[in-house]
């Protein structure tokens, strides 16, 4: 039987004036009916040129060689006829970002039955039970909606029907859950093994970030500067991989178990001709002559890497002994106690109360960890530890002062004592000043001199690794990672007494940032200065934190030392969220190995209507009449206090649950 | 490559064309510019000088292109007109661009009501079509170079204002100007140092095209008699002038004149919509 | 119903700008130089008969009561009496309007087909010479004076050629044509009078293609460019990938989000048209709004002046208002 897809020696070099790239060098791929195939790698790897090269769409002015075979017939060679029905009912693509890919100005009806019309000639009644089948509740009303009124999760879920209602042989998914909160992204995910198993489709699920779809693929395979360096079982690559570079991504990613992430230096190549060395040669620790000289071939049966020196034995090294975490004693550098804050709506009444009631205290020397999903409040508690929120009500004290009672000169003094490092690092950056002048905008407001001013910024910067070329630059010529270390930089410069992270690797690539993460890492040390490190990622904030908060719509579910709110969760939502965080080393995501079996909400977050008692009742799966009357206060359990007056009752109601699930 | 097949959604980049635009643009009006300084070297006649002997002339002879009803020599009347014309299209646009923008940069970051009583009066200005208000202005203020210039800048200046208020205002909710509140930094500083140099982007593209059309009412106005008058040399004055001659069939009168006007702003137009273009392709990539 | 509030309300908010309007010109038209009296009365007249004149129009009295007259006689209805013609303002007004929106509307439509068609044309064949030179001909004739193009065409299609008739009038007297609306096209409908309407029509030729031509080409723009943006988009893109039909493509994918920056920018285009058109009705000796606002404004009669200006405030606010319901109806992003 002949493979559904197979992709042989595909190369891709787009020719552009005075710049060629080599986007994919030699690339071999299969994926069989009823399986799915993972295909992962850094961005700028050639991920979503595959995805192109498979529907025949590629950018102007590239030039292809080998063979992408669809069922026996090479999709490079096929004519606008043959191509017209290849694209859909052969192979059809989910997009990355399903509201872009979403037309706005037609109802996801009409789109779907488009789709449906068009391949299977089916009718909307086929629309509705497929939009029920993608788990879209209400699927009747959803066929109405037009694109923007449906969430993110919910437009992921139409996008998996647009591209499944074109009934293909392949389902290409290009990073279909970047951007979606744990919960939701596991959902997604089944959607695609449910393809593969009761329709029988291919699926390729690409994306950067392994963890996240190890639990689902059969066969995964990594791409490094356009060429595939290792291919196999999910199970051998995942867990023991013999490439250098598939080891070293491994080990970027933190993990929830607690292991810390694991950096190497350097940055993936912009290759402009077809690679003659091993192209992950200048980065690789096991590099010796014969790497440079010649390129390693794929080569195995079944397991296959490109390597002269593969690598045994299992990637991730066990979890470090957990560092002695005393709490802190140091000053108290930012006091927030019982704020709310509101956003006005643009037409006045209503308004968006996206704090309510948070108490917060960071000290000197010590990391606070805030976590919560996408629209929980995390950056609106940045902004007001920043001043740059007011509190509705309730206070906010930086340095033993309220800010919102400061004006002028003093004021913009007291600012600098807390600065943040904002999620897009580029766009922190003012488009048309330099390196030297973002990081010494701060001391320009302390009022220091310039000749001291350069003289510090120059110390930052050396403390952040980074070229003193890199001063005169401005933000469109640094890459992420050098764009964020100048924000750190920036931070850092003036001492402030406490320094904000507000998801600040969320938006680079694996490697870098886990050197990011070292950065931060470092400073987090400091006994000077207190640090609060946000994000939605579970295992970054194991990694450095000394105590976990964390947050679900404007509240404060539960808190306490880090090791105990991973090691022991009380609330169901944190609960929840450990047991959707997709994990590596502890088994596949929420995987047997786990101790405590999983706890599921019930619904997507943005399906959640705001109650009164206790927020998270709509999704709860413990949800009694007395959890929605009552308004729910931190409550001290142990080491750590959580909102939730059931918590002593929940192992218990969990072993029930998993009973009589067997 | 083994087969070395291409297929290509769109031919090819196309950056090419938004510089050959920009080019072309600025090579017109960079020699309609000389041919207005060297006027006196070049033009055989004064602007306003009469040849008694030759009303109504033909193109040729002492007169490349004819003369008109006063017997004045259309060709130096040409060239002489490019200074006027060119000038204060320069001149009005730019005064427009920098009240303008102060205007829109106070309303878009100070808001409250200092913006909605500027906008309040940009939306009474804006409640006419600008050709239409420069008319207006113009029959008001009486004609004179000053006040052409003042007019033309007036009708204008409310667009820049709003442009560069809502520049602002997106501009404002930018991670980078927080950055340098946080840093700091004082109002004025932001604004200057953060929120002006970023919000000027689309002005900087808007304003050739905008000289461009400020020519065509300068001449436009001229032609109704509210600008420029004859014997005053500017293109629009000398069409009109030449217009009755058209329905006899003398086309030197008025083809002329009306032909410098199109290049030249045509020359505006080609460098404002190869600036666009580079910006939209900055954007999108 | 929705729609209905919204256009309530913009309503409402047009009310204070249109308020700042009539304050704003009659105060101006008062304060700044020129004396519409003594342009009426010749150079022989005295101190005593400009007085005379004065009191008959009213003019003696203090401003703010003047102001209050007018205003009153605003909501009747009443605009005045033009200190020209001694005719009523309203009058006049009800003769001119009709034959300047046939010319604006027939361009600009004509305008708006063009450029959609030539624009989606363009934007599919982008950088390639096709697109090349749509673009540079939209700008040639927006570079170009309206005025001067519209001799230009008079120089061409009647003098040389002959094949249009001559530029004075819009429709041929013989043909008996009753004026209902003021627009010749719509009378010569309503009164199925085929002559006349052939004769409109050919009248009208040469002024509405100088109009369109120099008015299409920010709409010929802004369609490629919006055309352009869909076709790179991922929405296009999956469309694309996902095997539909080249018709359903286009229809469905492409005009729809493509059209729906149109409606504003045509909005605008529309007040330039009327802008254009006081030069082209000069040029084609049309007897329009144009040479009539154009004519009051020089011998500064106020009322005549004060209605136009109200006049043209308040159709281009409508304009403004019409556009952002077809906007509201074309995207459903809109918020209204
Ligand atoms: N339209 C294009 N023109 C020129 N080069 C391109 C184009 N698209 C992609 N490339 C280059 O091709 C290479 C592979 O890009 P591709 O988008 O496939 O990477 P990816 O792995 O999908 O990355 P990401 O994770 O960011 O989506 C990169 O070097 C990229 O810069
Ligand atoms: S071939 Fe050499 S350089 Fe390349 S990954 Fe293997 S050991 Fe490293
Ligand atoms: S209070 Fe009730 S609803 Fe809320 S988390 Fe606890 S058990 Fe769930
Ligand atoms: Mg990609």
């Amino acid at each position: 039987m002949s493979d559904l897809l197979s992709i042989e020696d595909l190369s891709v070099l787009i020719r552009r004036p005075g710049r060629d790239v080599a986007a994919l060098s030699g690339v071999d791929l299969r994926v069989d009916a009823g399986e799915v195939v993972g295909l992962v790698g850094e961005s700028g790897g050639g991920k979503s040129m595959v995805a192109r090269a498979i529907v025949a769409l590629l950018p102007g002015g590239a030039e292809t060689g080998g063979a992408v075979r669809f069922e026996g017939a090479d999709v490079l060679a096929m004519d606008e006829a043959a191509l017209a029905t290849h694209r859909g009912h052969g192979a059809a693509l989910c997009f990355q970002n399903p509201r872009g890919a979403l037309s706005p100005t037609r109802t996801v009806g009409r789109q779907l039955t488009d789709r449906l019309t068009t391949h299977q000639k089916l009718d909307r009644e086929a629309a509705r039970q497929l939009f029920e089948a993608v788990g879209i509740r209400n699927p009747a009303r959803r066929l109405d909606a037009y694109p923007h009124e449906l969430s993110g999760g919910m437009a992921q879920r139409v996008m998996i029907s647009l591209a499944t209602g074109c009934a293909p042989g392949l389902l290409v998914a290009d990073e279909p859950t970047t951007g979606l909160d744990v919960t939701l992204t596991r959902e997604i995910l089944r959607q695609f093994r449910h393809a593969a198993d009761t329709d029988g489709r291919g699926v390729l699920l690409i994306s950067h970030d392994l963890a996240s779809i190890a639990s689902v693929c059969d066969r995964v395979a990594v791409l490094y500067a356009g060429t595939v360096v290792e291919s196999g079982p999910a199970a051998k690559v995942l867990r023991e991989p013999a490439h250098p570079y598939t080891r070293a991504l491994l080990a970027s990613v933190p993990d929830v178990s607690g292991r810390p992430a694991r950096a190497i230096g350097g940055a993936m190549p912009l290759l402009s001709s077809p690679p003659a060395a091993c192209p992950f040669a200048p980065r690789c620790a096991h590099a010796t002559g014969e790497c440079t000289a010649s390129r390693p071939a794929l080569a195995g049966d079944g397991w296959q890497y490109a390597c002269f020196h593969p690598r045994s034995g299992p990637a991730a090294a066990a979890p470090p002994p957990a560092a002695e975490k005393r709490p802190a004693t140091g000053r108290v550098v930012m006091e927030i106690d019982d704020a709310h804050v509101v956003y006005g709506s643009r037409f006045g009444s209503g308004g968006h109360h996206a704090l309510r009631g948070v108490s917060l205290q960071v000290r000197a020397g010590e990391t606070v960890g805030v976590v919560g999903e996408s629209g929980c409040g995390k950056s609106t508690l940045a902004r007001l530890m920043l001043g740059l929120a007011a509190p509705s009500s309730g206070t906010v004290r930086l340095a033993g002062t309220d800010p919102h009672a400061q004006r002028g000169r003093k004021l913009r003094r007291l600012r600098t004592k807390a600065r943040l490092v904002f999620q897009d690092p580029v766009g922190s950056l003012s488009p048309r000043r330099t390196v030297a002048d973002a990081i010494g905008e701060p001391l320009r407001a302390l009022g220091v001199p310039a000749a001291e001013r350069a003289e510090r910024v120059a110390e930052v910067l050396a403390r952040m690794h980074l070229d003193p070329t890199m001063l005169r630059r401005r933000p469109h010529e640094l890459s992420g990672g050098q764009a964020q270390r100048v924000g750190i930089a920036r931070a850092l410069v003036g001492d402030p007494d406490l320094i904000v992270f507000d998801e600040p690797t969320s938006a680079l690539d694996v490697t870098v940032q886990a050197q990011i993460l070292d950065v931060i890492a470092e400073l987090a040390g400091d006994a000077s200065r207190g640090s609060v490190f946000i994000s939605h990622d579970l295992a970054t904030v194991r990694g450095f934190c000394d105590r976990v908060v964390v947050l679900y719509l404007g509240r404060i579910v539960e808190q306490g030392p880090v090791e105990e709110v991973f090691g022991n969760p009380r609330h169901p939502y944190t609960r929840a969220l450990l047991s959707s965080a997709p994990s590596l080393d502890g088994g596949t995501a929420g995987g047997p190995q786990r101790a405590e079996p999983r706890v599921e909400l019930a619904k997507d977050l943005d399906e959640a209507d705001a109650a009164t008692g206790c927020p998270l009742a709509a999704r709860c799966p413990f949800v009694t009449d007395e959890c929605r009357a009552q308004a729910q206060p931190l409550v001290a359990y142990g080491a750590s206090e959580a909102a939730c007056w059931r918590v002593p009752q929940i192992p218990a109601l969990i072993r029930e649950g998993a009973q009589t699930r067997a | 490559m083994a087969n070395g097949r291409t297929r290509a959604v769109s031919r090819r980049a196309g950056g090419g064309f938004s510089r050959a635009l920009i080019v072309t643009g600025a090579a017109i009006l960079a020699v309609v510019a000389l041919a207005a300084l060297a006027a006196p070297l070049i033009s055989g006649w004064g602007p306003e000088e009469i040849d008694a002997n030759a009303t109504l002339a033909g193109p040729g002879g002492a007169h490349p292109l004819g003369t008109d009803t006063n017997g004045m020599d259309i060709w130096s009347r040409l060239l002489y007109a490019a200074r006027l014309d060119l000038g204060v299209a320069v001149a009005a646009v730019a005064l427009a661009v920098v009240a303008g923008t102060a205007l829109g940069l106070l309303a878009g970051y100070l808001g409250g009501w200092v913006d909605d009583v500027l906008m309040r009066i940009v939306d009474i200005f804006q409640a006419f079509p600008t050709f239409i208000l420069a008319l207006a202005v113009a029959a008001l203020l009486g004609n004179g170079t000053v006040n052409l210039v003042i007019t033309i800048a007036a009708v204008n200046a409310p667009a820049y204002a709003r442009l560069v208020r809502a520049e602002v205002r997106s501009i404002r909710e930018l991670p980078f100007v927080d950055a340098s509140i946080t840093s700091g930094a004082s109002t004025l500083g932001v604004l200057w140092r953060h929120v002006l140099p970023n919000s000027l982007t689309p002005v900087r593209v808007i304003a050739p095209l905008n000289c461009g059309w400020a020519m065509l009412t300068l001449a436009g106005l001229s032609f109704l008699g509210l600008g420029v008058t004859v014997p005053g040399a500017e293109w629009g004055a000398m069409i009109s002038l030449g217009s009755p001659d058209v329905v006899a069939g003398r086309w030197w009168t008025s083809v002329p004149p009306g032909l410098a006007l199109l290049v030249c702003v045509l020359g505006f137009s080609l460098l404002g919509e190869g600036l666009q273009e580079r910006a939209d392709r900055r954007r999108t990539s | 119903m929705r729609l209905l509030r919204f256009v309530a309300r913009r309503l409402l908010q047009v009310v204070p700008v249109l308020l700042g309007v009539v304050v704003l010109t009659f105060v101006l038209v008062r304060v700044l130089p020129g004396d519409p009296i003594r342009t009426i009365l010749g150079p022989n007249a005295t101190e005593a008969d400009a007085a005379a004149a004065r009191a008959r129009f009213g003019l003696d009295k203090p401003m703010w009561q003047q102001f209050l007259d007018y205003l009153k006689g605003l909501v009747t209805g009443d605009f005045g009496t033009s200190i020209q013609s001694g005719a009523p303002v309203g009058s006049e007004l009800a003769l001119r309007v009709g034959p300047t929106l046939e010319l604006v509307v027939l361009a600009v439509g004509l305008a708006l087909v063009v450029a959609v068609v030539l624009g989606v044309w363009s934007a599919r064949r982008a950088d390639r010479f096709g697109d090349h030179s749509v673009r540079i001909l939209a700008l040639v004739g927006n570079s170009m004076p309206e005025f001067w193009l519209g001799l230009v065409l008079i120089l061409v299609g009647y003098s040389a050629l002959g094949w249009f008739p001559a530029p004075s009038g819009r429709v041929d007297p013989d043909t008996d044509l009753t004026p209902l609306t003021g627009a010749d096209l719509v009378d010569a409908i309503l009164t199925a009078n085929g002559p006349a309407f052939t004769s409109a029509l050919s009248h009208l030729a040469l002024p509405v293609a100088t109009l369109a031509i120099v008015v299409v080409a920010p709409l010929l723009r802004s369609v490629r460019a919006s055309a352009l943006e869909v076709l790179r988009s991922e929405a296009y893109l999956a469309a694309t990938t996902h095997g539909l039909r080249p018709r359903t493509l286009l229809r469905g994918y492409l005009l729809r989000p493509a059209l729906v920056r149109l409606p504003a920018l045509a909005a605008l285009v529309f007040g330039t048209a009327i802008g254009s058109t006081v030069l082209i009705e000069y040029v084609y000796s049309w007897q329009g709004f144009g040479q009539w606002a154009l004519r009051g404004l020089l011998y500064r009669d106020y009322p005549v002046v004060q209605a136009s200006v109200l006049l043209i405030a308040l159709g281009y606010v409508l304009v403004f208002l019409i556009a952002d319901v077809v906007h509201a109806v074309l995207d459903p992003r809109v918020r209204i």
